[in-house]
């Protein structure tokens, strides 16, 4: 799974660049607008480590920002499951408010709450939270027929039951939201920093355009590509241990 | 009386065509009794207003005598998160431990026990499945098609054990197999289509037990009877 990812990140990575040089090249573009394969790796070998770090400061905060999210997308999610008022009430607000690009927001929040850990944070984690919460809502609103009818049947249906078999049943489909949400929260972060924080890669990357340096962006596009492939992976192959576990288990 | 409809008319919420026009039946006596017909005529449909997962568009169904009811289908499944034992145990009330050996052994079961119900044969799961609603306290049981995908020598077997375990109860099997029905079933409730009055047509089985000599002249009468009312 790991391999895989990043198999398929290095695919699409390299074809970019190697459309860009082409670009270049056809063109007869100077090193200025896009530099050449030797000016790229000289800046590489200049700002790897640095931006290494501070992805990783970014990722921090959008892993933070992804559990927070996805905690709360669990709690109105198993809320909303029902087909009682309130369950419809959670789903119509949902579907209305995911619809406002929760980006335009993040001004506002710099304002509010300056340019810190805590805005980066709240970015993140409204900016993956909706898709999270819409499929986690689509999961435990549709109900397991086959299997949920005898607990129906013999009035042993509880809450926690209905939520255990809905999640267990569609452990693959929730590994997967999960997985593809962590993209979200790395990007809601990297635009949370880019607009105005004062770290991250976000940040980094600011500085580069304001200086008009395709080569750091590059370099640093590699590395959140890399990261977040990893950290993709990472996630699937912990939802594949917990269907083992659980299969296993009892 | 144990069930009893009376005139039931019902559509699907969002259809004009009536599955049932003035249907009536009534199951007086306990024992296994059959709802025969072919595909599509609303055997599951009629199960599912037993049992009050439906509401007729008119008419009225009782259950005066049940207090208990259960549906189950062949469909269904059993979460795959623990073995079949350990659902079996947490499913069976204290005082049925014993009816659960005793079908368990009677159903075949002991060599799956340990495993999980995605890893079961088809007729298998339908045994599993079947098993944990006899478990439960209940005095009328509908099974739909429950046993479809079972051998005939296993099933002709489950529903003697079930005639011998529970002789004071209410069964309504739910089946394709005419003789079946013919040879099992106390009464058969025959489906007809929408356009025949009366919609259902009652047929006395042989309802054949452990023990007996099956009159084979009688029983040809009797599937006879059947394919000609349906």
């Amino acid at each position: 799974m790991l391999l895989r990812r990043m198999y398929q990140f290095g695919l699409i990575y390299f074809s970019g660049i190697a459309f860009l040089f082409l670009v270049k090249y056809s063109l007869g573009l100077s090193d200025y607008v896009i530099p050449g394969p030797g000016a790229t790796w000289q800046i590489a070998g200049q700002v790897a480590l640095r931006y290494a770090r501070d992805v990783s400061n970014t990722l921090a905060v959008a892993v933070v920002g992804q559990f927070v999210s996805l905690f709360f997308a669990f709690i109105v999610g198993i809320c909303g499951r029902q087909a009682t008022w309130f369950g419809s009430l959670i789903k119509v607000a949902a579907y209305n408010v995911q619809a406002y690009p929760i980006v335009a927001i993040a001004p506002i929040l710099f304002i509010l709450l300056g340019d810190g850990f805590f805005t980066r944070l709240l970015i993140a984690a409204m900016i993956c939270y909706f898709p999270l919460l819409l499929s986690i809502l689509g999961i435990m609103s549709e109900p397991v027929i086959d299997i949920e009818h005898f607990y129906r049947q013999t009035q042993r249906m509880r809450w926690q039951l209905e939520v255990k078999i809905r999640a267990f049943e569609n452990l693959h489909k929730l590994t997967t939201v999960i997985s593809g949400s962590a993209t979200l929260a790395m990007a809601g972060t990297i635009v949370a920093e880019f607009i105005a924080a004062n770290a991250g890669i976000g940040y980094s990357i600011r500085i580069a355009l304001y200086q008009s340096d395709l080569g750091k962006i590059l370099v640093a596009l590699f590395i959140i590509g890399i990261t977040v492939s990893l950290y993709q992976g990472l996630l699937e192959r912990i939802g594949y241990v917990i269907k083992a576990i659980w299969g296993r288990s009892q | 009386m144990a069930l009893s409809c009376k005139h039931i008319n019902f559509y699907y919420p969002g259809t004009d065509s009536l599955i049932f026009k003035d249907l009536s039946l009534d199951i007086v006596n306990p024992g296994l009794h059959a709802i025969f017909g072919p595909s599509g005529v609303g055997k599951t449909s009629l199960a599912r207003l037993i049992c009050k997962e439906l509401t007729p568009s008119k008419g009225l169904i009782r259950t005066p005598d049940i207090n208990a009811l259960l549906y189950a289908y062949n469909m269904e499944r059993l979460p795959d998160w623990s073995s079949i034992d350990r659902h079996l145990e947490r499913i069976t009330p204290e005082h049925n431990i014993a009816r659960k050996q005793a079908l368990v052994k009677h159903f075949g079961l002991l060599p799956v026990l340990n495993q999980r119900f995605g890893q079961l044969s088809l007729g298998q799961q339908n045994r599993i499945n079947l098993a944990r609603y006899l478990v439960q306290d209940f005095d009328m049981l509908i099974m739909d098609e429950c046993l479809a995908n079972v051998d005939e020598k296993t099933r002709e077997h489950i529903l003697l054990t079930i005639k011998d375990m529970f002789p004071q109860l209410f069964f309504v099997y739910i089946s394709h197999n005419v003789a079946e029905v013919a040879k099992f079933c106390s009464r058969i409730w025959v489906l007809r289509t929408p356009g025949h009055h009366p919609q259902t047509c009652c047929i006395r089985g042989r309802d054949f037990k452990n023990g007996q000599t099956l009159d084979r002249q009688a029983f040809e009468k009797t599937m006879l009877e059947i394919m000609n009312a349906s």
